[in-house]
C-alpha cells in the first residue's frame, strides 16, 4: 500500500516512514501542505497520514483541497491537539480517523489499515459470520458448528467488531472507541478483562479465533473459524 | 508603586483635578452672586416704582380735572421744596412746550411712564435716578424723580463684588478639593499599601478596615474578600503544580533509569526494558490526558451532547464492562436497587464518572473487594451510590482526595494519575450535581446526586438547554 505522509517534524516523519516501511507500506513524505498537494497530484496513494499543524497551510485546508478535488482517499489526521473537541473538529472536516500525539507506530498502522479496509468495503458490508462462526444480533448468541454461547452486550460488540476487522490488528484504543465509545483513557484493563471473558465463552463452544499480539492488539483469524 | 523609606506612600499629584474643581466652584459662586444681585436690584427697583406711583398719584389726583392744574402743581412743588430740605425724592413740572416751570432738578422732559434719568447731583458727579412722568390735562408733564442710594450703591459695588467672590470661591474651591483629595488619599493609602505588599509577594496582606467607614469600608471589605479568593486560588495552583511535578518525577525517573540500563545492556536484554519504558511513557501520557480532560470539563470546553439520559441502562452497561475487571482482581460487582430515573446529561461524561469510581475501587482497594452499584430517587435528585466493602477512608480525608493529585493514604503508594476523583467531582458539578464521600463502615460509599427530570418535563428541559 502506498501512503502519503504529511509531517513537518523531521524526527516524527522519519519514525512514521520507517515504522510503516517495516509493516510493508510504501511511504511518500511531504513536509508542508503545499508539498502534500503537489505529491498527491503526482502520485497514486491509497491513504494519507496528515499532520494537523503544518508550516504553510493548516492540515484542515489540505483535507479541504483533497475533498474539493473529489478525492475520497482515507485520511488519518495526526495532531498534538488531542482533546475531544479537536478530534470532533478533525473528523467533521473530513478526516476518517484522528490520532493524538504521542502515539505508537503499531496504533498508527492498525488504524491506517482499518480506514483503508473500511473505504474498500464502502457500499456493502459483509454479514456477521466468518467460516462456521456466526453472530446473532437479536439473541446476542455466538454459534459455532451447532454449539451456541450467549454473550452480554459488551462481549457481543467486541466479537462483532473483531469479525468486522478479521485478520487485521485491532488495538486496545480502537476497541475502547468502537465498542464502548469512550473518549477517555482508562486506568484498568477494561478491554483485556472483557476480551478474556469473550474468549472463554468462545472456547466453550470450541472456537478460539482471537489471537493476542503482545503490545499491539488483537487479531481475529478467519482461518480458525473454519 | 514603590514604597518610600519608612513605609510612607508617595502622594499622587492632584494635577488638573484641584484646578478644575476650583474653577467649577468659583463659577458656581459667581452665578449665585449674580442671581442674588439681580433679585436685590429687582426688589429695590420695585420698591422705588411703587413709591413713585404713590407720590405722583398724590399730586396729580388733586388736579385731575382742573384747567389750572399747572399753577396748582407749581405752587405745590414750590411749597414742598420750601418744606423739604433733604429728600431722595424731588418733583419737576414741565409746561406743554417742555420748559421746566417748577422743580430744581435740571433734566430734560422724560417720556410718560417709568424711565431712568441722569442728572448732576449738587454740582458734583453724574447721578442716576428713577422717574415717573405723567401728562397733565393742559399738556404739561409732571415728573417725580427718586434717587436711591441703595440701588446706586448696589450697582457700584457689583464689579468689585464679582471679582472678590470669584477669587474667594476659587481659593475655597481649590482648598476644599485639596483637603478632600488628601482625606481620600489617606483612606486609600491602606489599599495602596496592601496592593504593593501583595505585588511584592505577601499574599496574606489585607486592608485594615477599622479606621474606614462608609463606601471606603465597603470597598475595602469587598477587596479583602477578593484577595481571600485569590489567595485560595494561588495556593491551590501552587499545590497543583507541585503535586504535578512530584507525580511526574517518579515515572520520568523510572524512564531515565530504563533508558540508562538499555544503553548499557546487550541487545538480548533491551526488549523488556523498552517495553517497560513504553509503559512509563504511557503513564506520563495518561496523566496529561487526564489533566486535559479535567481542564476541558472545568472550563466548559468539552463538547457536550446533553440529552435526557436514562441512568438505569447506562449503569447496567457500566456494570457489564467493569464486572470482569473487578472479578479479575478477586472481587466482584453487584447491582443493587435500580430506580428508573432520568437526568439531563452527557452520557460520555457520566460513563467516565462511574468508570473512574469503579476503577478507584479496582486500583486502590485490596483484592477481593466487592462493589455495589445502586440508583435511587432522592427528592428532586437521582442518587447513584458506588459502595465498596474495602478498608474505607478516614472522614478527614474526604474533602482533600477530591482535589487533583491528592490521594488517600491507601492509594499513596500505588500508581495512577491521581485525578480520577477530581474528574468525577468536576463531572458531577458540570451536571449541576455533587459528589460526596460517605463512610460506609465497612468500606467507602461515593454518592453522586444529579438533578432528575420527570419524563413529562424532559421536552421542556431540552428546550431550555437548547436556548441556554
Amino acid at each position: 500500500m502506498h501512503v502519503l505522509i504529511v509531517e513537518d517534524d523531521q524526527v516524527i516523519a522519519d519514525h512514521i516512514v520507517s515504522g510503516l516501511g517495516h509493516v510493508g507500506y510504501q511511504a511518500t513524505l511531504a513536509r508542508s501542505g503545499a508539498e502534500a498537494i503537489k505529491a498527491w497530484a503526482a502520485g497514486s496513494h491509497q491513504a494519507v497520514v496528515l499532520d494537523r499543524m503544518l508550516p504553510d497551510i493548516d492540515g484542515m485546508a489540505v483535507i479541504d483541497h483533497l475533498r474539493a478535488g473529489g478525492a475520497d482517499v482515507p485520511v488519518l489526521m495526526l495532531s498534538a491537539l488531542g482533546s475531544v473537541k479537536n478530534r470532533i473538529e478533525g473528523l467533521r472536516r473530513g478526516a476518517d480517523d484522528y490520532l493524538a500525539k504521542p502515539f505508537s507506530i503499531d496504533e498508527l498502522a492498525a488504524r491506517l489499515e482499518a480506514i483503508v479496509r473500511r473505504a474498500s468495503q464502502r457500499g456493502g458490508r459483509s454479514g456477521l459470520s466468518i467460516g462456521m462462526l456466526a453472530l446473532d444480533a437479536s439473541s446476542l448468541r455466538a454459534t459455532y458448528r451447532g454449539a451456541a454461547a450467549t454473550l452480554n452486550r459488551k462481549q457481543y460488540s467486541l466479537l462483532a467488531h473483531l469479525m468486522g476487522h478479521a485478520d487485521t490488528i485491532v488495538t486496545r484504543a480502537m476497541l475502547l472507541e468502537a465498542v464502548w465509545s469512550y473518549s477517555f483513557s482508562t486506568a484498568t484493563n477494561i478491554v483485556e478483562s472483557n476480551m478474556s471473558r469473550l474468549r472463554t465463552a468462545l472456547q466453550e463452544i470450541g472456537c478460539d479465533p482471537i489471537e493476542t499480539r503482545r503490545g499491539a492488539g488483537y487479531v481475529l483469524r478467519s482461518d480458525r473459524c473454519a | 508603586m514603590r514604597l518610600t523609606r519608612g513605609g510612607a506612600l508617595p502622594q499622587a499629584p492632584l494635577g488638573r483635578l484641584a484646578i478644575q474643581f476650583g474653577f467649577a466652584f468659583a463659577a458656581a459662586m459667581i452665578a449665585i452672586g449674580l442671581i442674588g444681585f439681580g433679585v436685590a436690584d429687582h426688589w429695590v427697583s420695585r420698591r422705588i416704582d411703587r413709591s413713585l406711583a404713590y407720590h405722583a398719584d398724590k399730586y396729580v389726583s388733586r388736579v385731575r380735572n382742573d384747567p389750572a392744574a399747572d399753577q396748582h402743581l407749581r405752587a405745590a412743588i414750590d411749597e414742598w421744596q420750601h418744606r423739604k430740605v433733604l429728600s431722595e425724592r424731588t418733583y419737576v413740572l414741565f409746561d406743554r412746550h417742555g420748559r421746566r416751570i417748577a422743580g430744581r432738578l435740571d433734566i430734560a422732559p422724560p417720556p410718560p411712564g417709568f424711565s431712568s434719568v441722569r442728572f448732576t447731583g449738587g454740582g458734583r458727579h453724574l447721578e442716576e435716578g428713577r422717574a415717573l412722568a405723567k401728562t397733565l390735562p393742559g399738556g404739561g408733564l409732571f415728573v417725580v424723580v427718586q434717587h436711591s442710594e441703595a440701588a446706586e450703591g448696589l450697582h457700584a459695588i457689583l464689579p468689585t463684588a464679582v471679582v472678590a467672590i470669584c477669587l474667594v470661591a476659587l481659593l475655597l474651591g481649590v482648598s476644599a478639593t485639596l483637603l478632600f483629595a488628601r482625606l481620600t488619599a489617606r483612606r486609600l493609602a491602606e489599599t495602596q499599601a496592601a496592593a504593593s505588599a501583595i505585588a511584592a509577594g505577601d499574599l496574606s496582606r489585607r486592608i485594615a478596615t477599622d479606621r474606614l467607614d462608609g463606601m471606603f469600608a465597603v470597598q475595602a471589605e469587598s477587596l479583602n474578600r477578593m484577595l481571600d479568593h485569590m489567595e485560595d486560588l494561588v495556593r491551590a495552583q501552587q499545590l497543583f503544580s507541585s503535586n504535578l511535578a512530584h507525580d511526574l518525577r517518579t515515572p520520568l525517573m523510572r524512564l531515565r533509569s530504563l533508558l540508562d540500563a538499555a544503553s548499557r545492556d546487550d541487545r538480548a536484554a533491551i526488549a523488556p526494558l523498552v517495553e517497560r519504558a513504553e509503559r512509563e511513557c504511557s503513564s506520563i501520557i495518561a496523566i496529561f490526558d487526564a489533566l486535559l480532560r479535567l481542564a476541558e470539563i472545568e472550563t466548559g470546553q468539552h463538547p457536550t451532547a446533553m440529552a435526557p439520559v436514562a441512568l438505569r441502562p447506562l449503569l447496567e452497561d457500566i456494570a457489564d464492562t467493569m464486572e470482569p475487571v473487578l472479578a479479575d482482581r478477586g472481587g466482584g460487582l453487584d447491582i443493587g436497587h435500580m430506580a428508573p430515573v432520568t437526568v439531563i446529561g452527557d452520557p460520555d461524561l457520566l460513563s467516565q464518572l462511574l468508570i473512574n469510581l469503579l476503577e478507584n475501587v479496582a486500583t486502590h482497594t485490596p483484592p477481593g473487594t466487592r462493589v455495589t452499584l445502586s440508583l435511587e430517587r432522592g427528592g428532586e435528585d437521582a442518587v447513584i451510590t458506588v459502595r465498596d466493602d474495602g478498608p474505607g477512608m478516614a472522614s478527614v480525608e474526604f474533602a482533600r482526595v477530591t482535589r487533583p493529585f491528592e490521594r488517600g493514604a491507601a492509594a499513596s503508594d500505588r500508581r495512577g494519575s491521581g485525578l480520577g476523583l477530581a474528574i468525577a467531582s468536576a463531572i458531577a458539578r458540570f451536571h449541576q450535581g455533587h459528589l460526596t464521600l460517605v463512610d460506609a463502615a465497612p468500606g467507602l460509599a461515593v454518592r453522586i446526586s444529579l438533578p432528575a427530570v420527570e419524563p413529562s418535563v424532559r421536552r421542556d428541559a431540552m428546550a431550555a438547554l437548547q436556548t441556554a
